[in-house]
Order: structure tokens, then C-alpha cells, then sequence
């Protein structure tokens, strides 16, 4: 996890399930409202758990990106 | 003779120190504790009064040639390749093992550390563990809410077998029903991989356990015994059984980066190299590797660092292989490696006495002497490869 200013990176590439949501669970412990995350992930069922998880706890998904293997998720968090 | 110098007794630490060619090496571990135990039974202590020799010194496991010192090691300078310790001594080294294991935290969780010193928990030590018997033992009905409160957790099904055996002490004892089983998990199903959760959600549902996904907690208030969770929910209780978050060894490191926020050691996922060196590695919980925090880890972790101590090439996968004890005399395995996700393996009674015989040969497991035959049963139950898979 690095973490620069409000905006963390989480990378979770080459990390199958639970792997990414653990480290995004993580990531949102330490987040405050405001703060956003940039998750990295490479096991595609990072996008129904992440969908689910946004919609659980009222945080905002800015954007689901896949080039290649590789899918980048913005979060925003909304809700502390 | 080349220096090696392990830090932490435990499973890692012991099966390595053990692996080590004495005519290769000079073999020094340092650990803060006397006793070494045995951390599956925490379980059978906590559900089924166990009361088996779960506790051995740990220089009784160690061959004789290992030079095992009892003292605590507060920094580590990775560049300068040396060791302080507790008592003000130096230890220089030509390759060092880091097996410090992980340890629970209360403080992270407001109220955590009130009720865990009440009523304990099945992770920390024996004593906690004697602490949570004794308040299931006084337990008369009511709600139980058992759960993990972090993501980082020691060996996975753990807080799944704790709800499946409370509900199975609670049925023995015929308080079933008058009793609310709930359960609750960070993740955003009962387990956490998928495959497996389509064998445990039937059997939940079946025992009438209540599940909270999503749960991730935040405060407890002990005075009027309710769990708040992150996400906005919340859980009454009598009687809780929740699990502490989990952290590292508290070492400093130089350079510091050398772990992450909650004391991890920062590793090469397959070589098992610490961030930046060559010559110095972890094995076990103490490490941030992308893999479950299990004995089995430990073990083969140890192995790899033994052959290539002795200039053998040899690679971590990832492998995990995690008994699951779900109850009624039944269980399973999680086995997943880095490339092959966790697969869906159905609970038996053959798998349960596995992991009962497993208890019997742990002791026997750390000489090292069983390493064939473990080889063996890894190669039988090793997982496929996955190209792409949904989880
Ligand atoms: C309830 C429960 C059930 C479990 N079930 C299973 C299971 O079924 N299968 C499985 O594979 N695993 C299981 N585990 C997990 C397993 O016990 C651990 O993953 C394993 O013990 C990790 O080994 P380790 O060597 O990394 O750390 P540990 O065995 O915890 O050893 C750490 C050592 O480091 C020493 N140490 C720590 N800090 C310092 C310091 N600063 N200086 C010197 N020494 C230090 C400690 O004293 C200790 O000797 C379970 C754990 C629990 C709690």
C-alpha cells in the first residue's frame, strides 16, 4: 500500500480471491472521507466483490478500467 | 562456517533451524518465549476442552547442534547485517531468517481490549483461549456473535470453525434452542474465496447461523454490549467471541521500509528475500506474501530457505493447504497456491481424522524427519493451475 496525500494505491495484481478485497478492506480502514483509491487487481472477480462492497458500504466507484490483465479501480470514499 | 542466524522458535523458525546442514552452518536462534505451542489446538482448547500437551519447550524440538538463546530482538539492520536484542547484545550474521510470526492487537479497536480481557478469544494464547472456554462453559442462551475484526488472519477457516463448533457445543448442551448464532466477516461472503463459500453458506444456513458480510468493526461498547461495524451496522451481544486484529513483530528495521504499517516484513513473493537484500529472509506469518498466514506456509517457507542457504535453487508457489474443521466430526482442506485459486472441496470424515492425525505428528513434523512424507501428500493434493478464473 502506498500512500500519497489522500490517494492510496493497492496493489493487488497477481493476488487471487479474497486477495484484493482483503487489501482494499484494508486500505478503507485507514481512509477517511474524501481520500481516493486506486485499486490493482488482476483476478476479474475483483469487479463484482468491488461493485458489491461500494454499494454495502455507500462508497463511490469513479471508474473500472481493463487493459490487458490488468483492472484499475477508482474508489472514492464517501462514507466513513 | 557461515553464520545463521534465526530470529522467533515457532514453526518456521524450529523446522528450519532443524533443516540447516551443521557442518555447513552455525545455527543461532533467538526467541523471546520459552514454550512453543502448538496454536491449532487454541481451537479444540476454546470449543471442546482440549486439554492435550499443546505447549513443548522449544529447545526440546531443536537438534542439538542449534544454539537457541532466549531473548527478545528489538532492531534490525539489514544493511549493516546485525541483530539487537533486548538485553543490549549484538549478533552480526552472513544470512538471517526472520520467523517472528504475527501477534493479535486489541488496541486497534476501541472497547476490544475491555471485552477481550473479559471474556478472551481462540487466538491469542492458551490463557485466552482457558478465558473463552470457561464464558462458554458459563453460557446459559442468548446471542454468541463470533467474527474476525481485520482482514489479516491466522489460518482462515479458523473463524468459520469457531461458529460451526460453538453451534455444535451449543446443540450437545441443548441450548441451540435458545440461542442467536451470528456471524460476521469483513468479506462480502461467509468465506472468503468463492469456491469454498459454496460449500460453507449451505451449512450455515442449515444451522441456522445468522451471517454479516460486510462487517468490518470499528468500536465495541462493552457497557451496552453491541459491535459497531464500519459500514454502518451493528450486533448485540452476550456473549463475544471476535477476533483481534493481527500485527508483526514490533522490530525496528534499517532501512525502515523494510515493513509495511502493520509491521510486515516486505518480501520477494517466491525467493522469500527481504525488500533490498540478498542474504537475509522470512518465512511465516511475519512476511506480507499474497498468502494465507498457515503452519503449512511456515513449513514449506522453512524448506525453501534451507536449500537455497545451501546454494540449491528452489522457489515459494504460494501453497497452502488449511484444514477446516466444520463440525460433527467432518472437514475439509483449503488448497490454493499464488497461480491456482482455492478450489471447492467437500467436507468428510476422512479429511477430519486428517487433520486429527496432523495434531498427533506436529511435534514430530518439526525435526523435519517427516519432510518425504509430506512431500508426497503435497504432490497428490496439489492444486491446478488456473489460467483465468473468477476467483
Ligand atoms: C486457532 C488457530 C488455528 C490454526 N490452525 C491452523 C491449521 O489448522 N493449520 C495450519 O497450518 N496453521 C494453523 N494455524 C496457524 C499457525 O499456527 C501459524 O501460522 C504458525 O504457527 C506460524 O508459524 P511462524 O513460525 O510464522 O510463527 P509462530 O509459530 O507464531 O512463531 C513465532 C516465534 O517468534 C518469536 N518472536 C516473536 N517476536 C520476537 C522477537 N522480537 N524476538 C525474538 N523472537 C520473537 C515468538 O516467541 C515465537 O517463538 C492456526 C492458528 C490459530 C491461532
Amino acid at each position: 500500500m502506498n500512500q500519497t496525500s489522500g490517494r492510496t494505491l493497492v496493489d493487488s495484481r497477481g493476488s487471487s480471491c479474497p486477495g484484493p478485497i482483503t487489501d482494499l478492506a484494508i486500505a478503507y480502514r485507514r481512509s477517511k472521507v474524501g481520500d481516493v483509491i486506486e485499486l490493482w487487481a488482476t483476478d476479474p472477480g475483483v469487479k463484482a466483490d468491488v461493485n458489491a462492497w461500494a454499494t454495502k458500504t455507500s462508497n463511490q466507484i469513479v471508474s473500472i478500467d481493463e487493459t490487458g490483465e490488468k483492472i484499475t479501480v477508482i474508489i472514492r470514499i464517501t462514507k466513513r | 562456517m557461515k553464520r545463521a542466524l534465526i530470529v522467533g522458535g515457532g514453526s518456521g523458525g524450529t523446522i528450519l533451524a532443524n533443516s540447516l546442514d551443521r557442518h555447513e552452518f552455525e545455527i543461532t536462534m533467538l526467541s523471546s518465549s520459552f514454550g512453543h505451542l502448538f496454536q491449532p489446538a487454541l481451537l479444540y482448547v476454546a470449543f471442546s476442552h482440549a486439554r492435550a500437551r499443546v505447549v513443548r519447550d522449544e529447545r526440546s524440538l531443536l537438534a542439538r547442534h542449534v544454539n537457541l538463546l532466549h531473548d527478545e530482538v528489538t532492531s534490525i539492520n539489514l544493511k549493516k547485517k546485525t541483530v539487537t536484542t533486548r538485553n543490549g547484545v549484538l549478533f552480526p550474521y552472513d544470512y538471517l531468517v526472520v520467523a517472528t510470526g504475527m501477534h493479535t492487537d486489541t488496541s486497534q479497536i476501541p472497547g476490544l481490549s475491555e471485552i477481550n480481557a473479559e471474556f478472551g478469544d481462540y487466538h491469542s494464547s492458551l490463557a485466552k483461549a482457558e478465558r473463552l472456554s470457561y464464558h462458554l462453559d458459563g453460557f446459559r442462551g442468548g446471542t454468541i456473535a463470533i467474527g474476525q475484526s481485520s482482514p489479516i488472519i491466522k489460518c482462515p477457516p479458523s473463524p468459520l470453525e469457531g461458529v460451526l463448533l460453538t453451534d455444535q457445543l451449543l446443540r450437545k448442551r441443548g441450548l441451540r434452542k435458545s440461542s442467536r448464532l451470528v456471524y460476521f466477516t469483513p468479506y462480502p461472503r461467509p468465506y472468503s474465496a468463492e469456491p469454498m463459500n459454496e460449500v460453507v453458506e449451505p451449512l450455515l444456513e442449515e444451522r441456522d447461523i445468522e451471517v454479516m458480510t460486510f462487517f468490518d468493526v470499528k468500536r465495541i461498547d462493552p457497557i451496552n454490549r453491541t459491535i459497531f461495524s464500519i459500514e454502518g451496522d451493528k450486533i448485540e451481544y452476550d456473549l463475544p467471541i471476535i477476533i483481534p486484529p493481527f500485527v508483526g513483530a514490533n522490530i525496528l528495521y534499517e532501512p525502515a521500509d523494510a515493513v509495511d504499517e502493520d509491521h510486515f516484513i516486505i518480501a520477494d513473493k517466491s525467493t522469500l528475500r527481504i525488500k533490498g537484500t540478498g542474504d537475509a529472509f522470512v518465512v511465516g506469518d511475519a512476511s506480507n506474501l499474497p498468502t494465507s498466514k498457515a503452519g503449512v506456509g511456515a513449513h514449506l517457507q522453512a524448506k525453501v530457505v534451507a536449500k537455497i542457504l545451501s546454494g540449491h535453487p528452489a522457489t515459494f508457489d504460494g501453497r497452502t493447504s488449511c484444514p477446516f474443521d466444520t463440525g460433527d466430526g467432518r472437514g475439509t482442506f483449503v488448497i490454493g497456491s499464488y497461480e491456482a485459486p482455492v478450489t471447492k472441496a467437500r467436507p468428510t470424515r476422512i479429511k477430519h481424522l486428517m487433520k486429527t492425525a496432523f495434531q498427533r505428528i506436529y511435534w514430530i513434523s518439526l525435526r523435519g524427519t517427516l519432510n518425504p512424507a509430506f512431500d508426497v501428500y503435497f504432490k497428490l493434493t496439489a492444486p491446478k493451475k488456473a489460467a483465468a478464473t473468477g476467483n
